[in-house]
């Protein structure tokens, strides 16, 4: 191929172009594995001036190009594309300065999210966005995909703890978009867009600082409503908790099976509630949130940090915890107001009886998230197909109950379909001109995170009126 | 379908040239409020004071720094700042078509297609006429000590170049001004 010449002979050192069947086998799919597909030559650059190099080389030949951090994401954003570009920005890991009397650290998309807080614990620091794959995942990507985690529901989600970003676009040309920046949202776009608008290639973060005073509340309930109820009670008090999470029977099972940390096998809902700040306003919070858990089955509390992190290590698993007692999952990302928590998991729970394919729930209770995980059998034929069948029927529930397909995942090429019920055609039409205005030739992650409108017709997708339910007084279900 | 609505698209399909300004402010009121979600939904002509009178009877307020309580709630979001941005969620707009388009939502978290609800805090009347804004609001408690945001800095040329071809998607005509 006249590009992987190209890439060799402009290209110094030859061994960060990876190409051969063998070699681009592990980027063959990120951490949606059902859809794999090896790509063209992978490029693991070391400095600015090589990207510009891969950009211009890639514009010339017309290849897409592919960015990836650490391919954890979950809705295929870095899944390769027919003869495509993996642009791995693996090596841009550093932690470029610390500024810590503003609370800003500069650093490269390359580098791991929990990094960021290990470094700057020293200074009684921290970076709050914490997705559950924080070991693993990179900063680049969580402004790509807009991450959330465990405890964005009081201290927000990235785009809320980036002061500025560094772009490339697919022309070259470097750009800096600021929260001071006047003018219209143009840092609010980057995040979420999910490689293809430009090349992040440095990110000023905000950091916090770390709480004087911690506590953990786990609380498990014998009914999965009084537990939903829990959780819009705490809020309706006014309370605000760092953390506030939500966990099924069988997702409970899955994780103390898997990180043996407590968790009560006899509850058949767990809520994980971390409240923060100052120690008297821990205490008063404290108070009146377990006076709303009277009604939990057990209690457990836990007030210092080894404890704390003990307990969430359960929750944080429960991805992984999952993976091992089935031979495959599929998780669901949709959000829904917190109103609807208990009737969505009714409904969840009589979509998996009709499948007849089970389903562990973890909720970010708190900002009304769900991860349903469809357990499967991808070796039984028609398992999958099945599964997604299911799943979109989540996602349609999600829309129709005034929310929305993705919280934090990310559309990438897995919601693509989904998208056709989100959103109608001329609102789909805005997004790929917005595109357009970045990347003309569309070379940048093309095909993903939002559907072609035939796709959407052919699909025969009826876009569902969001939220519109008529007669929304009326309980459901 | 909502009558005044319909009478908005009807006038942006008819023009060459709005001027989005009090004669909108017509358009005001809460269309949806949950305390327990956090979350209002308004017409943008609503009069920042009377929002903040509503979630005020429920111990909650705006998450941002709030300089003249006499406007309305569309013209804080078209002259922009961050931390407003911060708390939007969702947007309903008439776009230069006369389309009526929603992006974003009333949920907290919500990463479906591009952040337009962000995007276009700060665009001045000159992209799309706004009608509906759905915020996520705090107790009390959590948002005592707001301050004024800092000045912004002037846009670079690159900025001008992507925000007049971004005009261009959602005014293509040029009908805003």
């Amino acid at each position: 191929m006249s590009i992987i010449k190209d890439l060799l002979k402009e290209i110094v050192p030859k061994d960060i172009v990876i190409f051969g069947q063998e070699n681009t086998r592990v980027f063959e799919c990120d951490g949606l594995s059902a859809y794999k597909k090896k790509p063209l030559v992978v490029v693991l650059p070391e400095n600015i001036e090589q990207i510009k190099q891969v950009l211009k080389i890639c514009n010339l030949h017309n290849i897409p190009v592919i960015t990836r951090g650490a391919g954890t994401g979950l809705s295929g954003g870095a899944t390769p594309i027919e003869q495509s570009l993996v642009l791995g920005l693996s090596k841009f890991n550093k932690i470029k300065s610390v500024d810590v009397e503003n609370r800003l650290a500069v650093v490269e998309p390359g580098v791991r999210n929990i990094v960021i807080s290990e470094t700057v614990k020293k200074y009684g620091l921290y970076y709050a966005p914490d997705p559950s794959s924080q070991i693993a995942c990179t900063i680049g990507g969580n402004v790509a995909e807009n991450s959330g985690g465990i405890h964005c529901l009081k201290y927000g989600l990235t785009i809320h703890n980036v002061e500025a970003i560094k772009i490339i676009t697919i022309e070259g040309e470097e750009i800096t978009f600021s929260r001071q920046d006047y003018g219209i949202g143009l840092l609010a776009l980057l995040h979420g867009s999910e490689g293809l608008l430009g090349i992040i290639i440095e990110i000023t973060v905000k950091l916090k600082p770390i709480s004087q005073s911690s506590k953990l509340i786990m609380a498990g309930f014998n009914s999965v409503r009084d537990c939903a109820n829990s959780v819009a009670n705490i809020i309706k008090k006014g309370i605000i908790p760092a953390g506030l999470e939500m966990m099924d029977k069988f997702a409970i099972e899955a994780a103390e099976n898997f990180a043996k940390v407590g968790y009560p096998l006899e509850a058949n809902a767990l809520l994980l509630c971390e409240l923060d700040g100052d120690e008297q306003s821990v205490e008063n919070e404290f108070k009146k949130t377990i006076e709303i858990l009277s009604i939990a089955s057990s209690i457990k509390v836990a007030d210092e940090e080894k404890q704390i992190s003990k307990l969430w290590k359960g929750r944080k698993s429960a991805f992984p915890a999952v993976g091992q007692i089935s031979p495959d999952y599929y998780c669901m990302d949709g959000t829904i107001p917190r109103r609807y928590l208990a009737d969505m998991l009714e409904q969840i729970s009589k979509l998996s009886k009709k499948y007849n394919l089970a389903v562990a729930n973890v909720f970010h209770a708190g900002d009304g998230n769900l991860h349903p995980l469809i357990l499967y059998d991808a070796n039984i034929a028609g398992e999958l197909e099945k599964t997604e069948k299911f799943g979109m029927d989540i996602l349609k529930l999600s829309v129709k109950f005034g929310g929305s397909i993705t919280g934090e995942h990310g559309v990438g090429i897995e919601k693509l379909n989904a998208m056709c019920y989100q959103f109608t055609d001329k609102e789909l039409d805005i997004f790929h001109k917005i595109k357009k205005v970045f990347d003309p030739k569309s070379l940048l992650n093309p095909g993903k995170a939002v559907p072609e409108l035939h796709r959407c017709a052919e699909l025969g997708a009826m876009h569902v009126n969001k939220g519109k339910l008529p007669h929304p007084e009326i309980e459901r279900f | 379908m909502n009558d005044r609505i319909t009478q908005l698209q009807k006038i942006v399909k008819e023009s060459n040239s709005i001027c989005i300004n009090s004669e909108f402010l017509d358009y005001e009121g809460i269309v949806s409020y949950y305390p327990e979600e956090l979350i209002i939904t308004v017409k943008a002509g609503l009069i920042i004071k009377d929002m903040r009178k509503e979630l005020n009877k429920n111990n909650q307020d705006l998450m941002f720094f709030v300089d003249d309580e006499n406007i309305s709630i569309g013209a804080a979001y078209a002259n922009g700042g961050q931390d407003l941005s911060d708390s939007v969620l969702g947007v309903q707009i008439i776009d230069g078509n006369g389309n009526l388009l929603n992006f974003g939502g009333q949920v907290i978290k919500n990463v479906a297609g591009y952040d337009v609800s962000r995007l276009l805090v700060g665009s001045k009347g000159k992209l799309a006429l706004i009608t509906e804004i759905s915020f996520k609001v705090l107790p009390n408690f959590y948002v005592e000590k707001l301050v004024k945001p800092l000045k912004q800095k002037a846009s670079s040329k690159a900025h001008k170049v992507i925000e007049q071809k971004l005009k261009q998607v959602f005014d293509p005509k040029g009908i805003f001004k």
